[in-house]
């Protein structure tokens, strides 16, 4: 495996009772910002909670920061590295902002001197610096999920998760989380599983296409964009383009994968 | 005059006290000494009745720990269980002491609440049922979730306690081991095995998530 591998999946197959999330996936990321597109029902949730370590597949390889994901021992020094935002998260109504960062901050085993300071960083990342002592139930939406957002990169994780970060941002704060992103990508690999074209045209140097459990399509958004080729319209913008990529990219998937079928008839 | 903390959420913020308010612990642990406090009152007015003996202490005995261990069964319930599911650390020794802990201190604020008479509902009856009781909540929680886990105990020892014959033997010692004087073996034995039966089960898997998964 390549060492700036981050996160490598071969075979990665996932059940839930009898449908299959995801089939024989094989699956290679490294540093920077990886967008993980899908129609609904693609397994992109199944892939990020098995990335994130907290379900398990049912047959496959998964290898996370060099180490077996599958094995107890090293699974414990992926989770020091590893930063997840689930797309439904709870969290006790009691608590502050800071409070809930520093819980996780806490399940992350980080040294507990480093973590009052690591908490406010993560806060002031993500725009709550002046809410960082109100409590969780008086939050907006978005700024839940900011919150949600700051306990993932508390540990400044090498490997960082994300299902579906902008859903319940309004547009600015959108705009700013995709700087965060860039500024995560830099040094991180960072998968961001989204349905919104413009968060991979905006934020995203790669993108990884899952479709009925497999993957589709992976390349740069740049390689993405021109699989759509070039419109006929006179007001094209890059989201558009992104979009026909994502299309045409799914359309023949979805071709070749009936030819396979018919092919084994 | 001491100068005020420079930072305020230092203290706030120390992991046994964000692991305690999580799981509200606080309140549960208050509601299971003012349960205890008043099994205790109940108990001694009971037996202050006229024709009343101490063998009156018997729904103290049996709704007491129901109580307890209804509020430690409730507190099981973890609000954030898909991140708590990438602790670095395995969860079930922190399980495990999350429900003996508050346990041995229902345990032991029942046994003093009905105290004398251990031949019949004192001390060892009070623990025998609060350690059965809290087996099977623990094992509910496990297996319908940690905020409905109160229901199966309370269905099982309400209809013990209509049910069970007024002088049990045979089979009753065992199905109602909740109504059994202090000494009996095979309340002791069914108590015991409920309790290591549903501690180990809830160590093992921890409180059934109720939330929609996707």
């Amino acid at each position: 495996m390549n060492p700036s591998t981050a996160v490598a999946v071969t075979g990665l197959t996932v059940r839930h009772r009898r449908t299959v999330a995801l089939d024989r996936l094989d699956l290679s990321l490294g540093p920077g910002v990886h967008g993980l597109l899908g129609p609904n029902g693609a397994g992109k949730t199944s892939l990020i909670r098995v990335l994130a370590t907290v379900a398990a597949p049912f047959s496959g390889r998964v290898e996370l920061l060099g180490g077996d994901a599958t094995s107890h021992r090293e699974r414990t020094g992926i989770r020091r590295r590893l930063g997840y935002l689930p797309q439904e998260f709870g969290y006790y109504p009691g608590f502050t902002v800071r409070e809930f960062v520093a819980y996780v901050a806490w399940l992350k085993e980080m040294p507990s001197d480093r973590v009052p300071a690591a908490v406010e960083r993560a806060v002031r990342r993500v725009g709550l610096g002046d809410r960082i002592d109100a409590k969780m139930k008086t939050l907006s939406g978005g700024m839940v999920r900011r919150a949600g957002i700051a306990q993932a990169v508390v540990n400044e994780p090498e490997l960082l998760l994300l299902d579906e970060p902008t859903a319940g941002l309004d547009p600015e704060q959108r705009v700013d989380f995709r700087s965060l992103l860039r500024e995560l990508g830099t040094g991180a690999t960072v998968v961001v599983s989204t349905h919104l074209v413009e968060d991979v045209a905006a934020a995203c140097t790669e993108v990884a296409l899952i479709e009925g459990g497999r993957l589709a399509f992976q390349g740069t958004t740049g390689e993405l964009t021109a699989l759509g080729g070039v419109s006929t319209e006179g007001n094209d913008s890059t989201t558009h383009a992104v979009e026909r990529g994502y299309t045409a990219a799914l359309r023949a998937h979805r071709t070749s994968a009936e030819n396979a079928r018919e092919a084994l008839r | 005059m001491r100068p005020l903390l420079v930072e305020p959420g230092l203290r706030r913020t120390g992991p046994l006290r964000l692991y305690l308010r999580s799981r509200a612990l606080p309140g549960a642990l208050a509601a299971l000494v003012c349960t205890a406090a008043f099994g205790a009152g109940a108990a001694r007015w009971l037996v202050s009745l006229p024709d009343f003996d101490h063998t009156a202490r018997l729904p103290v005995v049996v709704f007491g720990p129901l109580l307890a261990t209804a509020a430690i069964g409730t507190s099981l319930y973890a609000p954030c269980d898909e991140l708590d599911r990438t602790a670095v650390r395995a969860w079930w020794p922190r399980r495990l002491v999350h429900l003996l802990a508050p346990t041995a201190l229902a345990a032991v604020l029942f046994a003093l609440a009905v105290p004398g008479h251990t031949e019949a509902f004192g001390p060892p009856a009070a623990v025998r049922n609060t350690l059965g009781l809290t087996g099977v909540t623990a094992g509910a929680a496990a297996l319908v979730g940690a905020r409905l886990s109160w229901l199966p105990p309370a269905f099982f020892v309400g209809t013990v306690y209509l049910a069970a014959p007024s002088r049990p033997e045979g089979a009753a010692q065992w199905w109602a081991w909740v109504m059994q004087p202090g000494p009996g073996t095979g309340a002791w034995t069914v108590a015991l095995g409920a309790f290591v039966a549903g501690s180990v089960l809830y160590a093992w898997r921890g409180a059934r998530r109720t939330t929609a998964e996707s």
